[in-house]
């Protein structure tokens, strides 16, 4: 090893004058720089110069001085930095198995080539698929089935709803049902049939809510549907228990046109023994006459349970049929209980007319 | 030591909003722990630990940042990804290099990657915010009247702040990684071996980087002179 200074020359000296001013380098070579630097003015000029700019450096506002005087921002910093974490740290959900993950995730980032081939698949399916399933090889069998439009009012709507009028149109017999509900709502026979009958049923079976008035042109509005077994129903329902005379009246006038549907016939029967109102009871007797007589079931001859003697009026009555439907003997014991024990005396005699009404036609 | 595992556990289990005096006590204990400890109990998910860890360099990172990238909203991103960053790969740390030094090998890599964002795309930046040009600011009368105290003479602020500014400008033409040995040598004031291993370089490598660092801005002060 060689005592001679490696660092004699200028050229040598000077790349290393930086990390003199920087304290960076070894005790050996700031010993020889310094030796170097003794004999050399140069060396010693540059190195004044390499100390004034390491001065200004030094001397220089470092931006984060400027920046960051509040510390406001390292706050800032921390708060995100610790909502990242919070995040970081936050179980991941389970999402577990998905099918067709990879194929979502495809459709997810093509949309214009997800819908074209939805498209595609759609039209395939529609075109092709019909032709392999079983039902569509050969001619239907299946009884056919009405297809029904969605429904204007739910529910909901119809439970809080209030009815403002029914109106009819008499030469076309458009009926329009006009609603107060949350959201007004006019419904017209033709177009909404079944949310017109829905409604109309519905005032009708829920004679508390509606007045009577409403209650008498939903009667009415119904009785082109009589045949309908749910507007039929409703009419049973009103005539059975509709507190006010007159709707029970309408209601059974309603039903005239079905009065030999058996269920009608329960209901006038029971009308017939237990409505208040004689009014009603008359009329629920010339119903069940009227049933009799369109029937062609009516019985061959009144069964002989009634005397002679024993009318109001003293009329002799035919004897009634010993046989004979079960319906018919019924209507015939409940008119003979009426002839004789109806409080009112003009039912009894419309009874009594009734029974001699239907002898009359047996005899015939 | 187990107890302060114990105290170290508590305050995770019961979390920094935690009211109770015992989560307290040990939160406040944290920051007297060792690095060592500090780190070993951030490896095994001791979020408080992390926290702490963070708290001890935090303000030396965004100090860093904030130089290199002249723009607070730069600094918090770098601020993010960097801590990010750390406790992603936290268990990958061996205890090879001071804590201190790994950190600063991400934070100087995440801040490498920005300038040479910022450089590839100076159309997408706003433009920095320069203390010398914003201390200068609107002038008014009393600006250009002669300062007669001997410390104040403006003509010696003029050449300094000339110099500043042209240092300044000089700053902008140095390479990302020759800017960020500049700001760790002088304004960190590290050792050039600590900004090699910072840098995952060599101390040869990082006295090339500042030795032409100084070279620019010699040459860009040589009109002064």
């Amino acid at each position: 090893m060689s005592n001679a200074p490696k660092l004699a020359r200028c050229e040598d000296v000077a790349p290393l004058l930086v990390f003199y001013t920087c304290d960076e380098l070894t005790a050996e070579e700031r010993g020889q720089i310094e030796a170097h630097l003794a004999n050399c003015g140069e060396c010693r000029q540059q190195l004044s110069e390499e100390d004034a700019l390491h001065s200004a450096i030094d001397e220089m506002p470092q931006p984060a001085d400027r920046l960051e005087s509040s510390g406001v921002l390292l706050a800032q910093c921390r708060s995100e930095l610790s909502e990242s974490l919070d995040e970081l740290s936050a179980p991941k959900v389970d999402e577990g198995w998905q099918p067709f993950g990879f194929v979502r995730q495809w459709m997810a980032l093509r949309p214009g080539w997800s819908a074209a081939a939805l498209l595609l698949v759609g039209a395939i399916v529609g075109t092709q698929a019909f032709q392999w399933l079983p039902f569509s090889t050969g001619a239907s069998t299946g009884s056919p089935v009405n297809v029904l439009a969605a429904s204007k009012i739910s529910d909901d709507q119809l439970s809080k709803m209030e009815v403002s009028g029914v109106n009819f149109s008499r030469p076309g017999g458009t009926i329009q049902v006009q609603l107060q509900a949350e959201q007004p709502l006019t419904l017209t026979s033709g177009e909404d049939d079944a949310d017109v009958r829905r409604v109309l049923t519905f005032v009708i079976s829920n004679s508390d809510r509606f007045d009577a008035g409403v209650r008498l042109d939903c009667v009415e509005a119904l009785r082109a549907a009589a045949m309908d077994p749910q507007a039929r129903g409703a009419l049973l329902a009103a005539a059975r228990r509709d507190q006010n005379p007159a709707v029970r009246l309408k209601a059974l006038d309603a039903l005239r046109d079905v009065v030999a549907n058996a269920d009608v016939r329960d209901v006038l029967l029971e009308t017939l023994q237990r409505d208040p109102n004689p009014g009603v009871r008359v009329e629920a007797v010339n119903l069940l006459v009227r049933s009799l007589e369109s029937s062609d079931d009516a019985p061959e001859a009144l069964p002989d349970v009634v005397g002679p003697d024993s009318s109001p009026d003293g009329v002799a009555l035919p004897s009634l049929p010993a046989a004979g439907k079960d319906s018919e003997q019924r209507i015939l014991r409940a008119l003979d209980e009426l002839r004789q024990h109806d409080s009112n005396r003009y039912v009894r005699l419309r009874s009594a007319a009734a029974l001699r009404q239907i002898g009359l036609q047996n005899l015939q | 030591m187990p107890l302060f595992r114990w105290g170290l556990a508590l305050a995770d289990s019961s979390g920094r909003t935690s009211g109770s005096n015992a989560a307290l006590a040990t939160v406040t204990s944290l920051p007297s722990l060792d690095e060592r400890v500090l780190v070993s109990e951030a490896q095994a998910g001791n979020r408080a630990a992390f926290e702490e860890l963070v708290r001890r360099f935090d303000r030396d990172v965004l100090r860093l940042a904030l130089n290199l990238m002249k723009r607070p909203e730069d600094a918090r991103d770098v601020y993010q990804e960097a801590f990010l960053k750390v406790y992603r790969n936290l268990h990958r740390f061996r205890f090879e290099c001071s804590f201190y030094t790994w950190l600063y090998r991400i934070v100087t890599n995440v801040c490498l990657d920005h300038l040479r964002r910022r450089q590839a795309r100076p159309e997408d930046q706003a433009p920095e915010i320069h203390p010398n040009r914003m201390e200068e600011g609107p002038r008014d009368f009393f600006d250009y009247q002669k300062e007669h105290r001997p410390a104040l003479d403006p003509e010696r602020t003029l050449f300094g702040k000339e110099i500043q500014a042209r240092i300044s400008r000089a700053m902008e033409r140095l390479s990302p990684r020759e800017r960020i040995v500049f700001e760790m040598k002088h304004y960190q004031g590290l050792k050039l071996r600590a900004i090699g291993d910072a840098l995952g370089t060599t101390e040869e490598t990082v006295k090339n980087s500042l030795f032409r660092a100084t070279r620019k801005l010699r040459s860009e002060l040589a009109g002064l002179r």
